[in-house]
């Protein structure tokens, strides 16, 4: 059950329609979709990976296995851009 | 789901941090011709042409090495960096936009990359009457009406090649600076201090009008390239980057493609955005 945790170079505002993420660091920043800013405020409340699957199952209209590749390839993107990092056991 | 934009493509972003940014830790720091060095809550601000210093620790700007002596210019663009830093300080933040107020007493943000428009059509609004707050800056503030901008008075200048719309600049046309490659001249306009926001319209130079509504999100992603100092790794980040989150939240933003037309009839675009 991998969870993480956002870095603390990561800003972000959680909006109506979305979110946006800053990375004070690399100077980069990021827009996310409604979905998207859901999974990123799972993030704040340290769910787990399949916490969050499990989450959209339940909010959207998605099967579990669509569910977890959206988010595995979100979260790929969040560590690749140094958001996020897997939290330590 | 997740779109990525790089920060470093507006010509007021800060530049690429050369090391991390862990409190207490050197950060590296770009506006314009100064560079900036922060550590913790303290500022030194160096002017890259003349080397010459101002520092800012404990909310007071304070002169460094060579501030005394170095060109009247350069002073201006150091204090000007500091002043922007210390308005940080007191939860005010300089954006990269031009302020008008309507007749309706309540502002409208003009923002955009350089050379979209904003000094033009911040001119045609200031001809019909509609007082500046900017022409290439304005402060925001979240107090308890909503969001404020006030005020920050450059001289307001427009390109001399407007005088085929706007005739009396030909009255100017001894004080153009060709050197400029705008070929601007400083024009007179009414300034306010301050007004409460009423919405936001992201320009963009096209052969066409339209005027289309953004999503806040898009807004936001928008004022974030517009934001000096946003980057800027202290304990105002967060702060600031809600101020903007409030702003794009609170207010109709728009995005509007103009061609030469909207010389004309700009107050009645954006006082028809809200109909």
């Amino acid at each position: 059950m991998t969870r993480y945790r956002i870095v603390p170079d990561a800003l972000s505002a959680s909006l109506s329609d979305g979110a946006v993420l800053l990375n004070l660091y690399t100077k980069r920043y990021f827009s996310l979709n409604d979905t998207g800013s859901r999974i990123w405020s799972l993030l704040e409340h340290q769910a787990s990976e399949e916490e969050i699957i499990e989450t959209l199952v339940r909010e959207y209209d998605v099967e579990k296995p669509e569910a977890a590749r959206a988010v595995n390839r979100l979260l790929d993107d969040l560590v690749a851009e140094r958001l996020i990092e897997p939290a330590s056991v | 789901m997740m779109s990525t934009h790089d920060s470093s493509g507006g010509a007021r972003n800060i530049g690429a941090p050369v090391c991390a940014s862990a409190p207490h830790v050197e950060t590296h720091w770009r506006c314009g011709l100064v560079d900036g060095v922060t550590t913790g809550s303290s500022s030194k601000l160096i002017d890259t042409e003349c080397r010459a210093e101002l520092r800012l620790a404990k909310g007071r700007l304070s002169r460094g090495p060579g501030y005394e002596t170095a060109p009247r210019l350069t002073r201006q663009r150091l204090a000007r960096v500091g002043a922007m830093l210390k308005l940080r300080e007191h939860a005010r933040y300089h954006m990269h936009a031009a302020g008008v107020v309507a007749p309706d007493g309540r502002a409208w943000l003009l923002t955009g990359e350089t050379g979209c428009g904003k000094s033009t059509l911040t001119y045609a609004l200031a001809r019909r009457g509609w007082p500046v707050l900017g022409e290439d800056g304005v402060v925001l503030q979240h107090d308890s009406i909503g969001v404020i901008a006030h005020g920050w008075h450059d001289l307001l200048r427009v390109s001399i090649e407007l005088a085929e719309w706007f005739p009396e600049l030909r009255d100017h046309e001894s004080q153009v600076d060709w050197q400029d490659t705008r070929h601007r001249v400083a024009v007179g306009a009414t300034f306010n201090k301050r007004a409460p926001v009423a919405g936001m319209v992201v320009l963009q130079r096209d052969s066409r009008d339209a005027l289309s509504p953004i999503t806040s999100t898009a807004a936001l992603a928008t004022l974030v390239r517009q934001a000096t100092f946003l980057f800027v790794p202290d304990n105002h980040a967060q702060s600031h980057l809600s101020v903007l989150r409030d702003l794009v939240e609170s207010v109709p933003c728009f995005t509007l493609h103009h061609s030469p037309a909207q010389l004309a009839c700009i107050d009645a675009t954006i006082l028809g955005a809200c109909a």
